[in-house]
């Protein structure tokens, strides 16, 4: 019995590492179909609350992660950003996508559709075609 | 508890340049602002309402993975910057004194445009590419004044 409830705990812990390093993986993704989407400056409170909202709940995770991830992809250029507000009022860091983060996020979504093709026959989930 | 004492924790585990820091904290302020003042919409008291922002946030994580991010960013500029005055020394002995090793005169130096125009690059590159210039200016004031120093100083051998 103690066995099997470890062995569950060590599921869970498992299965929650995996999203947890699914979820790593595609943040860069969503992050920049989101600014591109957008088309309009975002600051890192309204991105969570948008991922969060799109993803209908799925890609929640600790809010403060967002921004080391958003500081390595405007070191990586392909992100941009600047202060909004006047001193003295509530100042909020606001980015948007750069030409080299729509080619990046072309080329990533190419990736992500062929991949996500592959596994959905791999495990059975495509849908017959017309 | 209040937000500075979240900042503070999230302080607590940087080790930063201070005006990265500064950056950071303050982009952290305007989130746990913004969470605190939806949550007290929804009805929850000021510290529950701060409560739940700091735990949403993740105060432990996030200091961890920010000082992760940027921890490298100064070193590398730092280097890269301090290397550049370095080089400079380089041009400026091979093209402003004199190829047998001595220091040329300063009235010279002086009149050379190629100690001004090297200077001025030297000067000026790592203010236009790194953040982290106050590692160039130093790296730079010091290799300036050792050459001063050297030039003004007669018969010395450089």
């Amino acid at each position: 019995m103690i066995t099997n409830t470890r062995g569950t705990a060590q599921q869970g812990k498992g299965a929650a590492r995996r999203i947890d390093q699914m979820r790593k993986g595609t943040t860069t993704l969503a992050v920049l179909k989101l600014l591109a989407d957008s088309g309009e400056p975002m600051h890192g409170y309204q991105i969570i609350q948008e991922l969060e909202s799109r993803s209908q709940g799925h890609f929640r995770f600790k809010e403060g992660l967002i921004y080391p991830r958003l500081h390595q992809m405007e070191k990586e250029g392909l992100l941009k950003s600047h202060w909004e507000g006047e001193p003295g009022t509530r100042r909020r860091k606001v980015y948007t996508i750069t030409d080299k983060g729509r080619r990046q996020l072309e080329a990533e979504m190419r990736q992500w559709e062929t991949f996500s093709q592959g596994m959905s026959a791999l495990l059975g989930f495509e849908q017959a075609g017309p | 508890m209040t937000i500075d004492e979240v900042l503070a924790h999230i302080r607590a585990g940087l080790n930063l340049e201070a005006e990265t820091e500064h950056e950071l904290l303050e982009e952290i302020r305007t989130h746990l602002e913004e969470a605190v003042e939806e949550a007290h919409n929804r009805g929850l008291d000021e510290e529950a309402a701060l409560t739940q922002a700091a735990v949403r946030f993740g105060v432990a994580e996030a200091a961890q993975e920010l000082q992760a991010t940027h921890i490298g960013w100064g070193t590398l500029e730092g280097v890269a910057a301090a290397a550049l005055p370095v080089l400079f020394a380089l041009v400026l002995r091979w093209t402003v004194f004199a190829p047998d090793g001595t220091a040329t005169g300063w009235q010279e130096l002086l009149s050379r445009p190629t100690l001004w125009a090297v200077a001025a690059i030297a000067l000026l590159a790592p203010l236009l590419r790194f953040p982290r210039r106050r590692y160039a200016l130093i790296s730079w004031a010091v290799f300036w004044g050792l050459s001063v120093l050297i030039i003004t100083s007669h018969a010395v051998s450089w």
